[in-house]
């Protein structure tokens, strides 16, 4: 396999797909060089999506800056909200109730399984698996509904907000009872998929020793999150947040770092997000959910790193008057993206857009533009 | 009084035909894919039928192609050929001799295929090359590669296919040859009414199964769907046809679906279409059975690259290549 990623010279051709092609859930442009049919390099370029969030929060106050995070994704827009509330936390020193940190924890735990279930089900997709991708997004409906019911919407759930969570996210009785009903009902649905996925003998053939992405190659490339814990790294930032210091949790990897190992790291994921909710869920502290008693004040430049379900996200800014100023934030995919070019070489063309799916990208997150502007 | 009969008799079949063939892709779909999957599913009308009917009121748009109105013409064209071999198919035609024989239908099934080769060859569409994006700016990789559409490579593959892909079929339609030691229709299924159906023969059981994969490679369903799938050249050789030439590539298909199913049954069961005989029923259901047999099959598989694509079609190639020595012994 290093051989054939080595050789680069013998170019017959160029395949370029998008921006907008149907195996892409979102724009990109995909140059893929090949030589009878298999990809000998490949180019990848975003930027055409680029909303400039960072450019719109310059300036805003804090809370509406937080309020916009969310915007930024529908699939992880919960970890965009808590980052971006996160960082004005550490800077200002803002102590959070130990009831909203569990609760911010299940929020963000459901939204990693609603990923990874998404994840999946576009990777059947791809893959031309249309079925176990209509199962997929069938078992994801339960995640959905139970997001549905405690943010009162199934993508902007809205849920952090600074010192705590929203009270219409309080969890009372009646709530706990369906998150553990639908973590039981999950449970069934995700292991019987799993049993299905790996005894098929056509899908295990299509993705066994595609799209190889090496532990060495994993590292020099920046890869973060699953896709790089799929090459055998048990790097997972979960673990250095004490937020999540009171969860009992496994970190999953697997060794090949190919598509049928980034299918089943997120397969294998799930359980252990469910443990997580069900432990959050079980021992949730009563007490209030969210803290009114801080100050704004002037912060220099702040950072937050926390584990979303694709790897690394950060938010880092300054507060000033209690406007933002400086914000940058880095999505996964953004490390993630010299992985899917390099994924793609030396398979087949029909298998590239796998390659590139197995990182799961997300390109409405990446595409923003950084502006710095002299004060 | 005979000449009436068989006009009825043709005419007759080419309709009920026809008229079958707009519901078989909304059966497909309807009562397997969806099923299969959980899903309500489309109306069993609205693939075959509406849709045609939808795009032959659209406005049509003027293809980025060398020769556009050779490229609108290639799926009236496909049409004319389905049409043509169902015709040589019912048992009034055979006065026709050498056209209604195998060897006549395995030609018609190979011009039948190079038209993909052709609409491939022919289409421009902006899904690749044609997309406004700055591929050529400074810093970007391989300038000079000249770029290449998905409609080329659909034709590359098209021509694969026509070398090696539809094997199996014609293998399978060789069982039958084999057996009766005859090209001739005709004599094929007169050979069958006396010695009773292929199919429940070693040779025609073998035959059978090699001829149904045949069947999806032709059709292009997944999984075998290289020549147009999603996660590469899409529509492949279809992809920039618009309006009531678009209709002509559903009809199309869904025409051929019923004429191989009815080949199938002329072959292996000895009982060829013709509307005014009773039998004619089996037709029907081996023509309603195939599209759903095939809906199953690629309800549960992914789609194959070559890697998968070339041992499938050998393996079943070397099948069909027993089953005609199973029919010769």
């Amino acid at each position: 396999m290093d051989d054939k990623k080595e050789n680069r010279t013998v170019i017959e051709a160029e395949v370029p797909m998008g921006t907008v092609h149907p195996a892409a859930l979102e724009p990109y442009r995909l140059r893929l060089f090949v030589e009878d049919e298999i990809v000998r390099d490949a180019e990848m370029t975003v930027g055409v999506n680029h909303r400039g969030v960072e450019r719109i929060m310059e300036g805003l106050p804090v809370e509406k800056a937080n309020s916009l995070t969310e915007k930024i994704c529908g699939i992880c827009s919960n970890s965009h909200i808590w980052n971006s509330c996160r960082t004005a936390e550490i800077a200002l020193g803002i102590e959070v109730p130990e009831r909203a940190k569990y609760i911010r924890i299940i929020m963000e735990e459901l939204e990693r399984l609603h990923s990874h279930l998404l994840y999946l089900a576009h990777g059947s997709e791809v893959l031309g698996h249309e079925t176990f991708s209509m199962r997929l997004f069938y078992i994801r409906e339960t995640v959905m509904d139970l997001l549905g019911t405690i943010g009162g919407n199934r993508v902007q759930y809205g849920s952090a907000v600074l010192g705590g969570v929203r009270p219409r996210c309080e969890l009372d009785d009646n709530r706990i009872k369906q998150i553990t009903d639908g973590m039981d009902l999950l449970e069934e649905k995700t292991t019987a998929f799993a049993d299905r996925f790996v005894s098929d003998p056509m899908v295990i053939s299509r993705i066994t020793g595609v799209g190889v992405i090496s532990q060495k190659d994993a590292i020099r490339l920046a890869c973060t999150g699953p896709t790089l814990r799929a090459t055998g790294v048990a790097q997972d930032l979960r673990r250095e947040m004490p937020e999540y210091d009171p969860f009992e949790f496994d970190v999953i990897t697997q060794d090949d770092g190919d598509v049928k190992s980034q299918l089943l790291m997120r397969v294998l994921e799930i359980p252990e997000a469910i443990k997580i909710i069900r432990q959050a869920v079980r021992d949730l502290p009563d007490g209030p959910i969210t803290n009114r008693s801080w100050e704004m004040q002037d912060t220099p430049i702040t950072k937050s790193y926390i584990e979303v379900p694709r790897g690394t996200l950060y938010h880092s800014y300054a507060l000033e008057d209690g406007r933002v100023r400086n914000c940058v934030i880095r999505t996964p995919s953004m490390a993630n993206i010299g992985a899917m070019q390099h994924a793609c070489i030396g398979h087949h063309i029909t298998d590239a857009q796998l390659s590139v799916v197995q990182c799961d990208p997300c390109f409405t997150c990446t595409d923003r533009a950084i502006e710095i502007i002299k004060l | 009084m005979d000449l009436i009969y068989s006009v009825i008799a043709v005419i007759g079949t080419l309709v009920v035909a026809f008229i079958v063939s707009l519901f078989l892709p909304g059966i497909e779909r309807k009562f397997i894919h969806a099923r299969i999957q959980q899903r309500v599913g489309p109306p069993i009308t609205s693939p075959g039928l509406m849709a045609p009917i939808k795009f032959f009121f659209k406005q049509t748009i003027t293809p980025e192609s060398s020769m556009p109105r050779l490229y609108n013409a290639l799926p009236l064209i496909s049409l004319i050929i389905v049409v043509i071999l169902l015709l040589f198919l019912i048992p009034e035609m055979y006065f026709l001799g050498a056209l209604a024989s195998v060897i006549a239908l395995v030609g018609f099934l190979k011009v039948e295929e190079v038209m993909y080769m052709f609409m491939g060859s022919l289409s421009r569409s902006v899904m690749s090359v044609r997309m406004p994006f700055p591929d050529k700016a400074k810093g970007a990789a391989h300038q000079d590669t000249p770029q290449t559409f998905f409609e080329e490579l659909s034709s590359l593959r098209a021509f694969r296919l026509i070398a090696f892909g539809s094997f199996p079929l014609y293998i399978a339609m060789f069982v039958a040859v084999a057996r009766t030691g005859s090209i001739y229709l005709q004599d094929i299924i007169a050979y069958q009414q006396v010695h009773g159906p292929i199919l429940f023969t070693v040779a025609g059981v073998m035959g059978a199964i090699v001829f149904f994969i045949g069947y999806m490679i032709l059709l292009n369903e997944y999984p075998f769907s290289i020549l147009k799938g999603k996660p590469d050249v899409i529509e492949g050789p279809y992809m920039e046809y618009a309006a009531k030439y678009r209709a002509y590539v559903y009809i199309t298909r869904g025409f051929l679906m019923f004429t191989l199913a009815t080949l199938f049954s002329t072959l292996f069961l000895g009982i060829a279409p013709n509307i005014l005989n009773p039998a004619f029923i089996i037709n029907l259901i081996v023509a309603l059975l195939f599209p759903m047999l095939m809906a199953v099959l690629s309800a549960f598989s992914p789609i194959f690259t070559y890697k998968q694509f070339y041992p499938t079609v050998a393996g079943v190639s070397i099948i069909g290549v027993l089953a005609i020595v199973a029919a010769l012994l």
